[in-house]
């Protein structure tokens, strides 16, 4: 999915490096998710911070995606991509505990 | 005798356990593993407080429909002390049906920020020393199976593509020399068979 001419798979303790990082980075940010959840909630409040964000992440995907993949154009249609990043953001606010790597690790692998 | 009291928060939800500790396990004076009462508050919303084996079933409930949420699986979970459904993508009901006859169940509307407060508060509780209380079965461990079976793929794929990409162009290319037809060439094995 990504622009890279390089297909280097993964290795195993370089990926719980990862997710160590991304749950570190979601206790950090989850004021700012939270927020961005909650201005989708109602319907009539003015959704400014959501656009915002939705802006700022097709603009991150264009940049560092590859565009004619499918998958990745299933991200950037905006009738289908909010389910993806509800449920990224769900993901994220529920493994900010200190056993939040766990969590994230059993999520990743269930998904 | 004095109960302990504890505090967990997070944003707009927060839950408060007050107990005693098991003085028979000899157990820390500031220990709650005898819970008398608990109160779950929401901002906005009515506070929610129940008997000491209602907090089980009712932390079992969210986790397990917040994992129903994420596995793109129809979020709903129903029980005798708690109903959860989604009601679109952003906002989640919640049934909490009361043990006693005539009592009207109540119901919340809760979106996803005030769901992930309240899981992150039930977070909390579990992993704080100074509770004891029965553990529920969160899936924290990876399953096995499903994870050799994830490198097992990986592997495969690897081990196999290449040499059957290699094959293939083989039969390709080689087949190439079968199929081209040389007009000439007969003509001239004729002329030799028959020179007139």
């Amino acid at each position: 999915m990504r622009k890279s001419y390089v297909t280097n798979n993964i290795k195993p303790n370089e990926f719980d490096a990862l997710i160590r990082i991304t749950v570190e980075m979601s206790k950090y940010l989850y004021p700012y998710i939270r927020e961005i959840m909650k201005s989708k909630e109602d319907i009539e409040m003015n959704s400014v911070i959501w656009n915002d964000f939705n802006k700022r992440f097709n603009e991150l995907i264009k940049e560092r995606f590859n565009i004619d993949s499918i998958r990745v154009k299933k991200l950037l249609n905006q009738a289908e991509n909010d389910e993806i990043i509800i449920k990224s953001l769900l993901i994220l606010s529920f493994c900010i505990s200190n056993q939040g790597y766990l969590k994230l690790k059993n999520f990743l692998y269930d998904f | 005798m004095i109960q302990n009291k504890l505090s967990f928060h997070q944003s707009s939800v927060s839950l408060e356990i007050i107990g005693l500790p098991d003085y028979s396990k000899n157990e820390n004076k500031d220990q709650i593993s005898i819970i008398s009462q608990w109160k779950l508050t929401i901002v906005d919303k009515p506070l929610i407080e129940g008997k000491i084996e209602h907090l089980g079933p009712i932390m079992d409930a969210f986790y397990i429909y917040s994992n129903l949420l994420i596995k793109n699986e129809i979020p709903i979970y129903e029980s005798k002390l708690i109903d959860i459904k989604a009601e679109n993508l952003h906002i989640h009901s919640i049934v909490l049906k009361s043990s006693k006859p005539k009592v009207k169940p109540l119901v919340l509307k809760i979106g996803n920020s005030l769901l992930s407060d309240t899981i992150n508060c039930f977070d909390q509780l579990n992993e704080s020393p100074k509770v004891t209380i029965k553990k529920t079965d969160i899936p924290t461990n990876i399953a096995k199976k499903l994870r050799f079976g994830l490198n097992k793929k990986v592997k495969f794929f690897n081990f196999f593509i290449p040499p059957f990409i290699a094959i293939c162009s083989l039969i390709l290319f080689s087949s190439s020399f079968i199929i081209f037809y040389n007009p000439f060439e007969n003509i001239e094995k004729k002329e030799l068979i028959n020179p007139e």
